[in-house]
């Protein structure tokens, strides 16, 4: 007989049917694409603008139709204090989490792939720094780096992220360095930036975007707490944590002035959590049904 | 029609550092390997044998491993080379099939794209030639509508199909020698013949060499022009396939042949295995290593351990103080079936 090959082993799947992401999913993505147009073209939109307060007839007002979530005590219209708000919270937990994936996913994946001395190095550092409450880092830093900016927000809540990061880039690496399709590449000459770049790469991007996702949840918690604090930008800028910590004392009288921007930022991290679960569940490759 | 050998292996040891000490994973082998061969590397699990193929390609770490002796691949010294040394023989020169074919493709890449990949890296083709290519190479390991194939991602196709896809990446560059680490462990039985068949088929039309490592001796009885015996990281027995299966001396491969399940025997028939368990690396004594589960062994396989000697002039060599007596191999016994052997015992 010679040894012709059978052809009676060739089983060719189907792509399998993924479970959709889901209507819910969308119109998560769809408020935080509200949200972030919103925040872009704030100067487009036809709002009142967040520090009209000359008007001095309507003060603490609830929803009307003149100002759609009606006016705080100096007679601002709340909407486009929110509007103009989400543009502090979003740059800053956008900007945080790109410059943290930056400097923290590279040396992440470099360390995990490289392993030695300079995983050991940095992973012993990392652990060092998430040992330490970063909100108490972020509060003596920026009490001390003024006049306050929203650059150096950002810069001041993206170093403190970067050891999570790190954590979860170089776990994320690790588990599929370790795979022999690594080593495969390897061993057909790929260079050790081609396997970081096409192998290893794509295959930690699920994990890397759903925690980019929950990653800028938290920084927007972060941001938040912060203004509450008196520590984010100063008052003429409004941020959703500031319009809180400013409507305090009114509470009694104008409950509205809490509840709107505590609402925007609640909708606003459920809806990033939630797009960051799905993303990770849809593109688990353990999940796949087999 | 034998040839220079294009794999001269002199000497080799492996030590890994760990914290419990030093570990010699491979001690002292030598051996050469010739254009046209395949050879066949089997052992226990933990016998050294797949230290060995990645020692052979460079693969070891640099920290923690203590690398000595030679080896030599077509002119090239492996160990102690750099990996930008090693780069230019991996692929082109020597290439390698793993165990599973479920980790050895990425998930997230297309398998056209895997293969063409080093096409166009290594060999510099243009995207449509390397496409071209990796095609035919598809057609080459036998997978069907290739074509479409292309476009495929690995969890799309079966564990064969993929083992195949693996086969045509370390192909891709034309290698002369191919290492195939238990290239069948992780498919199931009639698939594995279909793959073992592939690569043998492959070796005459490629023209390389194969070393096929392994724990089966199914695998390696006519698929191999010559075997190594592996046992704690040293060669205790090495010749042509014929002589290794009916005229070995070493106790070890008897054993080895012996717990290997036959579909001739009848039904409940108690698989005979080997006694004990494979020895713990740190602490080995100065004797023959097999030594402590080997029904022959004496005073002297405890105390000193034995250096491979010649069995024949045709590069058979064993390593035992007590060989076994020529010919007495149970695959002997099977075919001529006379109970002389028992009684003269007696």
């Amino acid at each position: 007989m010679t040894s012709t090959i059978e052809n009676n082993e060739v089983v060719v799947l189907k792509p399998e049917k993924k479970e959709p992401l889901g209507v819910f999913f969308w119109v998560c993505v769809g408020w935080l694409g509200v949200n972030l147009l919103a925040a872009i073209f704030a100067n487009f939109l036809p709002i009142w603008g967040p520090q009209d307060s000359n008007n001095y007839v309507d003060l603490n007002t609830g929803p009307s139709f003149s100002h759609l979530l009606g006016t705080d005590d100096l007679g601002r219209d709340i909407l486009s204090r929110i509007i103009y708000g989400a543009r502090v919270s979003l740059g800053v937990s956008f900007g945080a989490m790109f410059l943290a994936f930056f400097i923290g996913g590279i040396f992440g994946m470099y360390a995990a792939y490289r392993r030695g001395k300079l995983d050991l190095i940095l992973t012993s550092v990392s652990l060092v720094f998430l040992a330490f409450p970063s909100i108490i880092a972020v509060i003596a830093v920026l009490s001390f780096w003024t006049p306050r900016s929203i650059l150096k927000i950002t810069i001041v809540i993206a170093v403190t992220s970067i050891p999570l990061v790190y954590r979860v880039i170089r776990a994320a690496t690790l588990s599929a360095a370790t795979k022999d399709y690594v080593l495969a590449a390897k061993i057909q000459g790929a260079t050790d930036r081609r396997i970081m770049t096409k192998e290893l790469l794509p295959n930690i991007l699920p994990t890397a975007v759903s925690f980019v996702m929950i990653g800028i949840a938290s920084v927007i918690v972060v941001e938040g707490s912060l203004a509450f604090l008196g520590l984010s930008t100063n008052v003429t800028t409004p941020s959703w944590g500031n319009m809180i910590n400013e409507s305090r004392s009114v509470m009694q009288v104008n409950p509205w002035l809490v509840l709107f921007p505590s609402l925007a930022m609640c909708l606003l991290i459920l809806s990033l959590n939630f797009i960051g679960d799905r993303i990770r569940s849809y593109y688990d490759v353990s999940e796949v049904k087999l | 029609m034998s040839s220079s050998p294009i794999l001269v292996v002199k000497n080799l040891t492996t030590t890994f550092i760990t914290g419990r000490g030093r570990l010699p994973a491979v001690g002292g082998v030598s051996f050469e390997l010739n254009a046209d061969e395949t050879l066949g590397i089997v052992g226990e699990s933990g016998s050294g044998k797949t230290v060995l193929s990645r020692t052979i390609m460079g693969l070891q770490p640099r920290s923690n491993v203590e690398l000595g002796g030679s080896v030599q691949l077509l002119g090239h010294e492996i160990v102690h080379a750099s990996e930008d040394e090693l780069r230019t023989i991996w692929g082109t020169e020597v290439s390698m099939v793993f165990q599973d074919p479920m980790t050895s493709l990425n998930p997230v890449m297309t398998i056209g794209k895997q293969i063409s990949e080093s096409l166009r890296v290594r060999l510099g083709m243009s995207k449509a030639d390397a496409k071209v290519r990796a095609i035919d190479l598809l057609k080459l390991v036998g997978i069907p509508s290739a074509e479409e194939r292309y476009d495929a991602y690995p969890t799309q196709l079966s564990g064969g199909m993929r083992q195949r896809v693996v086969i045509a990446i370390a192909l891709s560059c034309s290698p002369q020698l191919l290492l195939a680490d238990e290239p069948t462990t992780g498919l199931d039985v009639t698939i594995q013949a279909q793959i073992l068949n592939l690569i043998e088929e492959l070796k005459s039309k490629e023209k390389m060499a194969v070393i096929l490592v392994t724990h089966d001796l199914g695998v390696v009885a006519t698929r191999t022009d010559r075997i190594i015996v592996m046992y704690a990281g040293r060669i205790v027995e090495m010749g042509r396939t014929r002589d290794v299966f009916f005229n070995h001396r070493m106790p070890y491969t008897r054993a080895l042949l012996e717990s290997t399940p036959k579909v001739s025997n009848p039904s409940h028939t108690r698989l005979i295995t080997i006694p004990g368990r494979p020895p713990d690396l740190y602490n080995l004594d100065g004797g023959c290593a097999f030594a402590p589960r080997c029904a022959y062994a004496t005073d002297q396989c405890r105390q000193e351990a034995p250096s491979l000697q010649e069995a024949n002039s045709d590069g058979h060599l064993f390593a035992c103080w007590n060989p076994l007596p020529v010919g007495t191999s149970p695959l002997n016994q099977q075919n001529s079936n006379e109970p002389n052997g028992a009684s003269n015992e007696q």
